[in-house]
């Protein structure tokens, strides 16, 4: 079981997880964030899950686009004669 | 080859070579920007496709979008983003058409921390205290595709262009004319109201 004082760097590594991941914290807090992921299995989890995440997000599936909606862009163009 | 492109403005004062060939400049101008922006259409409709719920509102706002932008091509500055600039008209018109459709800002608060999806997930799996890869199985690619789509508007908006489309900070700025600070918060709650979305979808929400 988590003491309060642990609880409290859990829920401030929590708040950090975001920034974390942007690469936009200050040295201090990153200093926080990966002394405290150095300790605690709990946040570590988290944090993987969330890269894993965000990985998910940014190869969501694609669909292709319509062939036949290219050739409407194409035939948008200024006309050449 | 003859161009149809009349310029009655530059031919007017000019001797008619000089016009000539700055007809024929603009018109090499033109062509070249028409063709670097066709050859970024399969980027700009992947973005349409994640900011709106259907294929054939997708096709709709990539037509749209290259149709303004090729009456516009002028104020295009050669050298700079052309993908941020195509997309900067496309999400313009996305917004329209939003404010027309569908206006739905998120002003409900959102209590949950961004732990909140992991601890769902984790809870109602069998194994309770599964390795995170085993935890993250549990989302599809459908579920995303459907959470997301559930998003509201102007968070999706730096979602997709942010997270899916890799634009910066700074370009999605641009492209929405928000500030970055604006694009940094709505990216920070728009990801967190995603998570409760997939929650939701994924394990039945509270």
């Amino acid at each position: 079981m988590a003491t309060p004082d642990e609880q409290d760097l859990c829920l401030k590594c929590e708040q950090l997880l975001q920034p974390y991941l942007d690469r936009d914290l200050t040295e201090a807090e990153m200093l926080i964030a990966e002394r405290h992921l150095d300790d605690c299995g709990y946040c570590r989890k988290r944090y993987r899950f969330e890269e894993h995440l965000r990985r998910y997000v940014h190869e969501i599936r694609d669909e292709q686009m319509d062939p036949a909606l290219k050739a409407r862009l194409v035939a948008l163009r200024t006309p050449l004669v | 080859m003859t161009l149809l492109l009349a310029s009655p403005q530059v031919s007017e004062e000019l001797p008619d070579g000089v016009a000539a060939r700055r007809i024929a400049a603009e018109a090499r101008d033109r062509v070249r920007f028409e063709e670097e922006a066709l050859a970024l259409s399969d980027q700009v409709y992947r973005v349409a496709r994640r900011l709106v719920s259907s294929r054939e509102e997708a096709e709709d706002l990539v037509q749209d979008t290259y149709a303004r932008a090729f009456r516009s091509w002028k104020s295009y500055t050669p050298g700079t983003n052309l993908r941020a600039w195509l997309l900067r008209i496309l999400t313009n018109l996305n917004i329209d058409r939003g404010r027309r459709v569908q206006r739905t800002p998120d002003i409900q608060p959102l209590e949950e921390g961004d732990y909140f999806l992991y601890n769902k997930l984790e809870e109602s799996t069998p194994d309770g205290n599964a390795e995170e890869d085993r935890v993250v199985e549990r989302l599809s690619q459908d579920s995303i595709v459907d959470a997301l789509a559930a998003v509201p508007h102007d968070f999706r908006n730096v979602i997709v262009l942010v997270d899916i489309g890799d634009f910066t900070y700074a370009d999605a700025a641009q492209i929405l004319d928000i500030p970055v600070g604006t694009v940094m918060s709505r990216l920070h709650r728009g990801r967190r109201i995603l998570k409760r979305e997939l929650a939701a979808t994924t394990v039945g929400g509270e």
